[in-house]
């Protein structure tokens, strides 16, 4: 049987069901916004990134069609967008690396019993509650020359140990993974904590018979079984982390020259300072294709447990 | 497992992470209440020997932001803060009430194909800066730009994944039997979602429509690129204090930094319980 065949049955079943009118009637709204608000401008910038249009042309529809150029002129002379999509993946990788181990370490001290301990559940969650902008100001204000953090590393490691956070390349992007670890690390620790949670009992119980050390116990029993909650963290803070924009606008706003400049960064820079409009439409499809391909790559051990809503 | 107690070297690292945590927010709340002689101070100074309340009061007063004024920051922040309650509390009740059908629809009558969360998702992964492109020649033609409904539009739009979803999730945990008893009595459909399964996920649907604020609060980009002199939010303006008068307004603007994030976080509270559910799209349950 055929796929069509497939459907066609799917769609009689559907019909028979009680309600399905009732259902379809109540999805129609949200599918008419997501249709009309997302994927009608997704054509648009799909389009527009196989012409040469500017604003400065007229209209979308009179500038003329040049085929892959964009494309290719990204891919092979496009140095700034190359590294912008190597640093990008960098402070990904790194910050996800730090994130995590920051988040695990600290969901395995909330195995504990202490006191104290909503209170403190509650604290370690703030950062992940405050708007990107405010982190990135607060952090900009932290990272000043004459600002905290300098003064403590002056404290502990001596009168030459200030450095001038914005104005070197490698101390910027430092700047720009810590702010971003300390803002994300708390939804790690949410979200491995509640995995730490559900973890069933007596697997652990019997490691402990066995006679298995507290370490064989955590690598050999507990992370093996919160690997799909461990992907989905993952999966979740690739996403957002790829599109890093709020914190690195108001930290550096890409500089010095272009040495802190994310993909988004470049993708704004591009379309509204240097109103190469279409250019930065190419830039972004790019960008979709490659991280639909990674997120697709994590997402298939856990695909069902995500979309299903954890049925 | 057993529950052990924390031991000393633990209980250390606890500490200092907890400082790491609390150390950048005392810092934002100290600076909005030095006075501003103290702003820019070097050495940097941490706690105010006498603190005040005046650059909350220099944010809302047009004339005393004129006289810190450098290249053209001459507004207060009263309309970025009204036009960020107006955005956002409009756009997360449309985009709630329509998630909440969505969410019954899809949980109940399995409307839509296997594919459509993928879709879903996949938009998620798309450079804001980029649809961003698309929106503005969009709206140029509609008139809609610089405009509130053309940016409640798109927060609805975006955000209109993250409410289907978490409803979905709460209505999933609702057994069917509690609607079918009540269709049993006589009612319809309809009505018995509105009396029965409406009610029920109220919780649910508080814990949605305070994590749909947060993400329209917290939006920046959109409201970057969408606001030219007619609308302005809490984040751009705080971006254009920056900008325009980087170092001089340290007070002023650490003062509106205060005020963005205190409701998010007073809100954040209530429904932390809720949150990993909101952040995974239901993935994740508590």
């Amino acid at each position: 049987m055929n796929a069509s065949n497939i459907a066609v049955l799917q769609r009689e079943k559907a019909r028979r069901r009680p309600g399905a009118g009732i259902g379809k009637a109540m999805t129609t709204p949200g599918q008419i916004v997501s249709l009309v608000v997302l994927v009608l401008p997704l054509l648009v910038a799909l389009y527009m990134s196989f012409t040469d249009w500017t604003p400065t042309r007229g209209s979308l529809f009179q500038a003329s069609f040049v085929g892959f150029d964009n494309y290719s002129d990204l891919l092979i002379y496009d140095t700034r967008f190359l590294q912008a999509v190597l640093r990008t993946l960098l402070i990904s990788v790194i910050c996800l690396a730090l994130e995590f181990s920051f988040g695990l370490g600290l969901a395995v001290l909330f195995m504990r019993e202490f006191r104290g301990k909503s209170l403190l559940f509650s604290a370690f969650l703030t950062p992940m509650m405050i708007l990107p902008v405010v982190v990135g100001y607060i952090f900009w204000m932290l990272f000043q020359s004459n600002g905290p953090i300098n003064q403590m590393l002056e404290f502990v490691f001596g009168a030459k140990a200030a450095v001038e956070w914005f104005r070197s390349a490698p101390f910027a992007v430092t700047a720009v993974i810590i702010t971003e670890v300390w803002h994300w690390t708390p939804l790690f620790f949410l979200i491995l904590l509640s995995g730490l949670n559900s973890i069933p009992e007596n697997p652990v119980r019997a490691a402990v018979i066995l006679g298995a050390s507290p370490g064989q116990i955590f690598w050999r029993v507990v992370l093996p079984m919160l690997k799909p909650v461990i992907i989905v963290a993952f999966v979740i803070r690739s996403m957002e982390i790829i599109k890093l924009f709020d914190e690195v606008f108001m930290l550096t706003r890409g500089g010095p020259g272009s040495s802190t400049e994310t993909i988004s960064l470049y993708i704004y820079k591009l379309a509204f300072n240097d109103f190469q409009l279409a250019y930065g439409a190419a830039a972004a499809f790019l960008v979709l294709l490659g991280s639909l391909v990674l997120v697709h790559l994590m997402l298939a051990p856990v695909r069902d447990q995500l979309l299903d809503g954890g049925r | 497992m057993q529950r052990k107690p924390l031991t000393l070297v633990q209980t250390i690292l606890m500490a200092m992470a907890l400082m790491v945590v609390l150390f950048p927010i005392f810092w934002i709340v100290m600076t909005s209440i030095k006075p501003p002689t103290d702003w820019n101070a070097s050495p940097a100074i941490w706690v105010p020997s006498k603190p005040t309340f005046v650059n909350f009061k220099t944010l809302f007063d047009p004339d005393a932001i004129r006289e810190y004024g450098v290249g053209g920051v001459s507004q207060s922040a009263t309309k970025a803060v009204l036009g960020s309650v107006l955005a956002s509390v409009v756009s997360t009740c449309i985009s709630v009430i329509i998630g909440l059908f969505s969410a019954i629809g899809i949980s109940r009558y399995a409307n839509g194909s296997k594919a459509t969360p993928l879709i879903i998702l996949s938009g998620r992964m798309f450079p804001p800066a980029a649809i961003a492109v698309p929106f503005v020649i969009m709206f140029s033609a509609l008139n809609l730009i610089d405009s509130y409904s053309g940016l409640i539009a798109i927060y609805v739009a975006v955000t209109l994944p993250f409410s289907t979803w978490m409803l979905k999730s709460f209505v999933d945990d609702l057994p069917r039997e509690v609607e079918e008893a009540a269709m049993l009595d006589g009612r319809s459909r309809i009505m018995a979602h509105l009396t029965v399964t409406i009610p029920l996920i109220k919780g649910g649907l508080f814990a949605t429509s305070m994590f749909v604020f947060i993400l329209n609060w917290s939006e920046f980009m959109f409201a970057l690129v969408l606001s030219y002199s007619n609308i302005s939010t809490i984040p751009v303006q705080l971006a254009k204090y920056v900008t325009a008068t980087a170092g001089t307004l340290y007070g002023v603007q650490a003062a509106l930094a205060v005020l963005a994030m205190l409701p998010l976080v007073i809100v954040g509270y209530f429904i932390q319980s809720h949150l990993a559910r909101g952040m995974t799209f239901g993935a994740i349950k508590q």
